[in-house]
């Protein structure tokens, strides 16, 4: 299936600790490219938990795992570290760039650790990419010397550096004021529609999550929607 | 060049945090500097004992030896099957000097390591000046060939020793001899040996070595001289003095020397036993001071490591979010210590060379030692280097692997 981006069969993960408890409970779900998901629940439901799963960072569950047609499944770390360089970008609730880079550089280093462009063409790329975002005049600024709301774009302008299948969000717009949050809303609607790329985001903002193209809703370890 | 993302990353964090990065090197560089000043003074004082020893002993000394007495005679007499053993056996004496000493260093000198030899004359005499007596004894040798081996040259303090081949019945005195009978070049002297008739014979030279104990009963005569002294005839050597092109092999020529001689062979090491133990005991003292420096250079960088390590977790997770394995983490923190160790190395072996120069022009005039030994060995300079980067490695890797490990889900999460 060319237009599938993520497939997850069955997705089953339980917690060690304190005791043996499920958190996802055999959780199924496609995500078509070009599809802006969000993902809602309640707080425990185990929707961060899903997506560190669908992210490959997690690897302790059971089930099986496609990212663009590949099984994630299996899979050592090391090649799994790569899969994510090169499929997957990540947006985090507290942008969580590199503070001792210029957001340049922040922008740089996983295109760097590709290594499929030189580094003229990569700084070339990561400069466009902060443009988009109107974030070009801090390029040469430390990262930790933005307000939020230019760290996060900053941050989504990373996620984007190497044309991933997916991008992954985790509560994006949880640290930003409703003016950046729409900021940041419009950014990931204009990458949906007019670029094209897969979107999943974890999010308790039911206004952000309304305006995606589809929700997908959890509670207890179990998928209640799939918002077809 | 094109430097990889790794070795961005880390070149960052150490200039981001040069204060840390400067104490970690610092530490490197003192324990560099330490490492190249001890090893370069042990190595000068080794160097220079083991000159001083070369001053007044072979590097092989061939001689005969009493050989104790064994069943192996009686057992070939009696010719039964019993097995004769001697109870408190006895030295038997053996001919006195060598068999044939001049075809002996004919044989000798087929020896490739082979570099000088020479015959001696040693006899135990009376000196005797007035009514004054001193025992020594008396060293007759060829004496042009004594200064090649063993610098005699260096040692005068007074008159020419070549004069001891120009002067009928002369000889070569010790500064302790001539002090204790006041004797100056041009007086004469008379010595007795045990079995040959007392000699008057003239001063002419003074020799002054740092031992007093040789300075005090040593004395050169010329070979045919000292043979006279002992009422034999020319063809009487006591020892034969052979030096090798290079003394450390000295051990393994002297065991074949005497398979070939049958004669004791005595290398220089086993006739200076104390000066070996004192190396010994010296490196020891040495390893351990820098096995001290080091480690606590080490502990210092793996101090400020661990510490980056738990400042920089969330970005370390991060990175692995972003696609960084385990092993591009290793690689960075590791890359970190190794530059830490780079450059605490390098500025060390600078500082080092310049503590062993300074150390080197302090004066401290003890006996005929007037400047402390350094020796300036590049070696060491190298050897230093490497320990340097092998601790910091060592030290790096601990933390280095730590920050590998870990879980970027679960620093994310918080």
């Amino acid at each position: 299936m060319a237009d599938t981006a993520l497939k997850a069969t069955n997705i089953t993960k339980f917690f060690h600790d304190p005791v043996d408890m499920p958190v996802l409970k055999g959780i199924s779900i496609e995500v078509k490219k070009g599809e802006f998901i969000s993902i809602v629940g309640k707080s425990g439901c185990g929707k961060s938990t899903l997506l560190y799963v669908l992210s490959t960072m997690d690897t302790d569950y059971e089930g099986k795992l496609e990212i663009n047609g590949e099984l994630a499944t299996g899979k050592t770390l090391n090649s799994l570290a790569a899969l994510r360089n090169a499929s997957i970008g990540f947006v985090f609730q507290f942008h969580y760039l590199l503070p001792d880079f210029t957001c340049l550089k922040n922008v740089m280093i996983p295109a760097l650790k590709l290594g499929k462009y030189s580094y003229k063409e990569v700084e070339e790329r990561a400069w466009e990419k902060l443009k988009m975002f109107g974030v070009e005049e801090q390029a040469k600024k430390r990262a930790n010397k933005l307000s939020g709301g230019q760290q996060q774009r900053v941050a989504i302008a990373r996620a984007l550096i190497n044309d991933p299948a997916i991008i992954m969000c985790d509560e994006p717009t949880g640290n930003l004021d409703s003016k950046n949050t729409n900021i940041v809303f419009d950014l990931f609607q204009k990458l949906s529609k007019e670029f094209n790329q897969t979107i999943i985001t974890v999010t308790h903002d039911e206004d952000f999550a309304k305006r995606s193209d589809r929700i997908i809703e959890m509670a207890d370890g179990e998928i209640r929607s799939h918002g077809h | 060049m094109k430097i990889s993302v790794n070795t961005e990353i880390a070149l960052t964090y150490l200039s981001t945090r040069k204060k840390q990065t400067l104490v970690a090197s610092l530490g490197v560089m003192f324990g560099i500097s330490m490492f190249i000043f001890m090893q370069s003074l042990m190595k000068g004082t080794n160097d220079y004992f083991e000159k001083m020893s070369f001053t007044n002993t072979p590097h092989i000394r061939l001689y005969s030896e009493n050989k104790v007495a064994d069943a192996h005679m009686l057992n070939s007499f009696l010719n039964d099957p019993s097995v004769k053993i001697l109870t408190n056996p006895k030295q038997l004496k053996q001919t006195e000097g060598l068999t044939n000493p001049y075809g002996l260093i004919q044989q000798i000198l087929k020896n490739k390591e082979v570099a000088a030899v020479t015959p001696q004359v040693t006899a135990s005499v009376l000196y005797t000046s007035g009514s004054v007596q001193l025992t020594g004894n008396v060293a007759g040798v060829n004496i042009v060939e004594e200064d090649k081996m063993f610098d005699v040259q260096g040692n005068m303090v007074a008159g020419d020793f070549r004069d001891l081949n120009r002067v009928n019945s002369s000889i070569l005195i010790g500064k302790g001899i001539a002090d204790k009978l006041s004797l100056h070049v041009g007086d004469n002297i008379t010595v007795t040996s045990a079995s040959g008739n007392p000699t008057i014979l003239r001063v002419i030279g003074i020799f002054a070595t740092t031992i007093k104990q040789v300075d005090e009963t040593k004395s050169y005569a010329n070979i045919s001289q000292a043979q006279n002294l002992l009422g034999k005839d020319r063809s009487y050597v006591t020892d034969i003095k052979i030096n090798l092109r290079d003394y450390n092999n000295a051990p393994q020529v002297a065991r074949e020397l005497e398979t070939i001689t049958g004669y004791k062979a005595e290398d220089w090491v086993k006739a200076n036993e104390q000066l070996k133990a004192a190396f010994k005991i010296r490196a020891i003292i040495l390893n351990s001071v820098i096995g001290v420096l080091l480690l606590v250079a080490g502990f210092g960088i793996y101090n400020i490591l661990n510490m980056t390590i738990y400042e920089k977790i969330k970005e370390i997770a991060i990175l692995k979010a972003q696609g960084f394995s385990g092993p591009a983490v290793t690689s960075i923190f590791l890359q970190q210590a190794i530059y830490i160790g780079l450059m605490g190395g390098v500025v060390g072996v600078i500082v080092g060379f310049l503590i062993t120069y300074g150390v080197s022009r302090v004066y401290i005039g003890a006996g005929t030692l007037k400047y402390l030994p350094m020796s300036f060995y590049t070696p060491h300079y190298i050897e230093a280097i490497c320990f340097g980067v092998l601790t910091t490695i060592a030290a790096g890797f601990f933390p280095a692997r730590k920050a590998s490990r870990v879980d970027p889900v679960s620093i994310i999460r918080g």
